[in-house]
């Protein structure tokens, strides 16, 4: 068995060398047979690491110890849903993950451009084949997932318990969607430098596949998070690490992208710019898999330290000097005569909205690198940790969040005073209203009260929008206004997705500030039957239990909560012991409200006398970071769904462009 | 050209505040990364400056109340090759060890003998780290003790 799975991976790297020259040829020559060979090339590559990944997942199923990562990363008690997920629990599985999507979104886009984009296709197709060819090495000669162990033990060391949560189970998947897809639109944006096809055809191509990445990115970052606040049972959900800053890096600059390529649409502007962004943004998936995997940088979830490292470096810096070139290369081509009006414009506000995300991956980056780069300069390692980062981020967070609610109300080229107060007076109203209320509560931190007032003044805009939208289309249809909203939805959906994902980000804004700025904590130790009190809650302790499983042993505390004398509820944190991999693990209670989150850490117990030490954080708004998380799922969902408007527009542009385009069959269904 | 130049010193602005906000924060914020070697060789100048220290934990030290949120243990060095230390031990041949004491945290979970730990905090006395967190590495592969 494993040696068809080495065997699958080798012919994968045949095969996608052969796509390359393959593709190129066929496309300089202008022969479309040669054109489809590599066609079939790709998807026999995606069938070959589809082979691999099966066989090391019936590897892990059947606890076939005699491969060295299940025997790393599995054991026989392992529950069947973490022998699936152990698959990216470890390096090789999870480098062999991220190939496997790669030729997967590989053979999605060669039959998605088979008879469109034919003379950019290729090139780009060949450039995801040259990063498949990178990965597929690594599988092949550096770091084998299908390595055979000549002692097999009778039982492996087990996943890591920390692993064994089911956000840990679709945390990496979801972040390594996000990453990989990534690939898509940097690959069609170096296909258009080298083709010089510099209209925004590239970015209309991948736009979804952008949004796709971006969904992703977010995703996968909010189940990190979701899965450090459940599990490691700190009270907190976002530490600063590198490996976190590793994802969220590029989910800043694909924001970023993402808003800047409407410029592009619209304006004809900031080509170069754009082209630079997804550079970045492709390169900041390659250095965050180069700082979790080769140590340079000390990260509290640092990997086991493999050879990887230099060879991701290598290929990042490779890559970064070849698009460099290239760009720079094309850079006369890229120069358009549009340029920015005035500053009270959509475009600016768009600027600016990109330069402060750019700002904070800065930032980041530094922060992150800092160590480092003291180490080399000045040969002292100085870290910065948390405080910085929050120093930095927060105040760029509110011009972000002030431009997210101004640039809607901003019309395209310029404004004039007059109209701008026009529209700004309910959104400022909104916000302004909300400070006072917030201030009149009892609120009077300085950045909160900004924070939730400029909250509430997007929140504002955004209503503003969709009241303006319906009311529109009550002008020229009679329709009731809930169906309105649906149509005016459906009909834009690209732009009111949008808005919802604002809403979202809203949201989760509002959590953040709320749970860093109003968290309390406290830590008892108490005897069974006596209570403390945390908040406006009481908590009796009513003892231990112990329970035994042949994977685990669990010592479980039980509290009743009250509220002014009522029962709310019933929480029980515990300790895990896992047996195979000889680890104590917390199991954390959570009571979620709107309001706040009660958050139960089981720190310490003698099971002799039946006392127990409790940690406990009251955090107010969290449940509001989740609920944005949603909201912003869902909006991204409404931005990506097909529009029949956008595909008839897409194909009617190509229809009248050059001749190499015979995308003649679906121009025709897709007009109206 | 104007209009180019407002814009030009539009987003130079912006991007000086990124850079302000970046430098004022390293200068308030940085904390030395020292290994267990370094911090004993430089104790007299380090004393209640915040640090974070990379030690390794050594077998048999940990002590642990659970009652007071009391955790003590003592550090000893990365094996050489892991280490990367410039400066010498003073005494060769004494032990490079402090002992580190955290107060009022959870005990980690995956604080065990022989794991590598990343320690903030500040030195109380010499070879005394009163610790404000306790940071223990989590590697995704384990290596548990051959002897247990």
């Amino acid at each position: 068995m494993p040696l068809l799975g080495q065997l699958a991976l080798a012919l994968a790297l045949i095969l996608a060398i052969y796509s390359i020259p393959a593709n190129l040829y066929g496309v300089d020559r202008g022969l479309p047979d040669l054109v489809a060979s590599a066609r079939h090339a790709i998807w026999a590559m995606c069938a070959m690491v589809t082979i691999a990944m099966l066989v090391l997942w019936t590897g892990l199923l059947r606890s076939d110890f005699s491969l060295e990562y299940v025997a790393s990363y599995s054991s026989t008690t392992l529950p069947t849903i973490y022998k699936i997920t152990a698959l990216w629990g470890g390096q090789q599985g999870s480098l062999l993950f991220w190939t496997w999507l790669l030729s997967i979104f590989s053979a999605i886009v060669a039959w998605q451009n088979r008879r469109r984009n034919l003379e950019i296709a290729p090139w780009a197709l060949a450039v995801m084949a040259g990063v498949a060819i990178f990965f597929l090495a690594m599988l092949n000669f550096v770091t084998r997932p299908f390595a055979l162990l000549t002692n097999i033990p009778a039982q492996g060391t087990d996943l890591n318990p920390l692993l064994q949560n089911y956000w840990m189970a679709i945390h990496p998947p979801s972040l390594y969607t996000g990453y990989v897809s990534a690939t898509v639109p940097f690959a069609f944006g170096a296909a258009a430098l080298i083709t010089r096809r510099l209209d925004d055809s590239w970015i209309r191509t991948t736009r979804r596949w952008a949004i796709f990445s971006w969904f992703f990115l977010t995703l996968g970052n909010l189940f990190g998070a979701r899965w450090a606040y459940e599990v490691l049972g700190w009270g907190g959900y976002w530490a600063w690490d590198p490996v976190e800053n590793a994802a969220f890096m590029p989910w800043l600059v694909m924001t970023a992208y993402l808003h800047s390529v409407m410029i592009q649409e619209r304006k004809d502007m900031l080509k170069v710019w754009n082209l630079a962004l997804i550079g970045m943004a492709f390169g900041l998936t390659l250095f965050g898999t180069f700082i979790t995997r080769s140590g340079v940088i000390s990260s509290v979830h640092s990997f086991t330290q493999s050879g990887l490292g230099p060879y991701f470096l290598g290929f990042l810096i490779g890559i970064a000097i070849l698009y460099t070139a290239l760009l720079l290369w094309r850079v006369n081509d890229l120069r358009t005569p549009a340029e920015f009006e005035s500053y009270l414009s959509r475009e600016a506000a768009f600027l600016f909205n990109n330069l402060v995300l750019i700002g904070i991956a800065f930032a980041v980056f530094w922060g992150t690198l800092f160590p480092v780069l003291s180490e080399a300069v000045r040969g002292v390692k100085i870290t910065v940790g948390p405080p910085f980062f929050n120093r930095v981020v927060a105040p760029l967070a509110l011009g972000l969040i002030f431009l997210m609610g101004a640039g809607p109300l901003i019309a395209w080229r310029r404004t004039t005073p007059r109209n701008l107060i026009q529209s700004f007076a309910a959104p400022v109203i909104f916000g302004v209203a909300a400070g006072l209320c917030a201030f009149a509560a009892g609120l009077h931190r300085w950045y909160a009260l900004t924070a939730f007032s400029l909250a509430a003044f997007v929140l504002g805009t955004i209503l503003v929008e969709f009241r303006r939208g319906v009311s529109a289309r009550g002008h020229l249809v009679a329709e009731p206004p809930a169906r309105a909203l649906v149509n005016l939805v459906a009909k834009n959906n690209r732009r009111y997705g949008g808005y919802i994902i604002h809403i979202g980000v809203v949201f989760a804004f509002i959590g953040i500030v709320g749970s860093s700025f109003f968290k309390t904590e406290v830590k008892r130790s108490v005897k069974s039957g006596e209570s403390f009190s945390v908040g406006p809650y009481d908590l009796r302790y009513t003892g231990l239990a112990s329970r035994e499983t042949p994977h685990v042993e669990i010592v479980r505390a039980k509290l009743i909560v009250t509220r002014d004398g009522r029962e709310v509820a019933t929480m029980s944190p515990a300790k895990l012991f896992y047996k195979a991999a000889q680890q104590p693990a917390t199991d954390v209670a959570i009571r979620s409200t709107p309001v706040s989150d009660l958050y139960v850490v089981l720190a310490g117990f003698d099971e002799a006398s039946a006392t127990a030490t409790f940690q406990v954080f009251l955090t107010p708004l969290v449940f509001w970071i989740w609920l944005g998380g949603f909201v912003m799922a869902l909006g991204t969902v409404v931005a990506m769904w097909p529009n029949v408007r956008e595909r008839a527009a897409i194909a009617a542009t190509v229809r009248g462009r050059a001749s190499d385009d015979r995308f003649a069959p679906e121009a025709a269904s897709g007009g109206r | 050209m104007p209009r180019k130049l407002r814009f030009v010193i539009g987003v130079g602005l912006v991007m000086a505040a990124v850079a302000y906000l970046i430098t004022t924060a390293i200068q308030s914020t940085s904390e030395y990364y020292l290994t267990v070697n370094e911090v004993r060789a430089r104790e007299s100048e380090l004393m209640g400056q915040s640090l974070r220290v990379a030690g390794r934990v050594k077998p048999g030290t940990i002590r642990w109340d659970p009652a007071t949120l009391t955790l003590e243990f003592t550090m000893m060095p990365l094996p050489k090759a892991e280490d990367g230390a410039t400066v010498q031990p003073v005494a060769v041949g004494a032990p490079v060890l402090f002992d580190v004491i955290a107060r009022g945290e959870p005990k980690p979970d995956m604080l065990a003998d022989n794991r590598d730990v990343i320690v903030e905090g500040r030195l109380s006395t010499p070879a005394r780290l009163e610790a404000s967190q306790v940071l223990t590495k989590c590697p995704s592969k384990y290596v548990p003790d051959k002897k247990g």
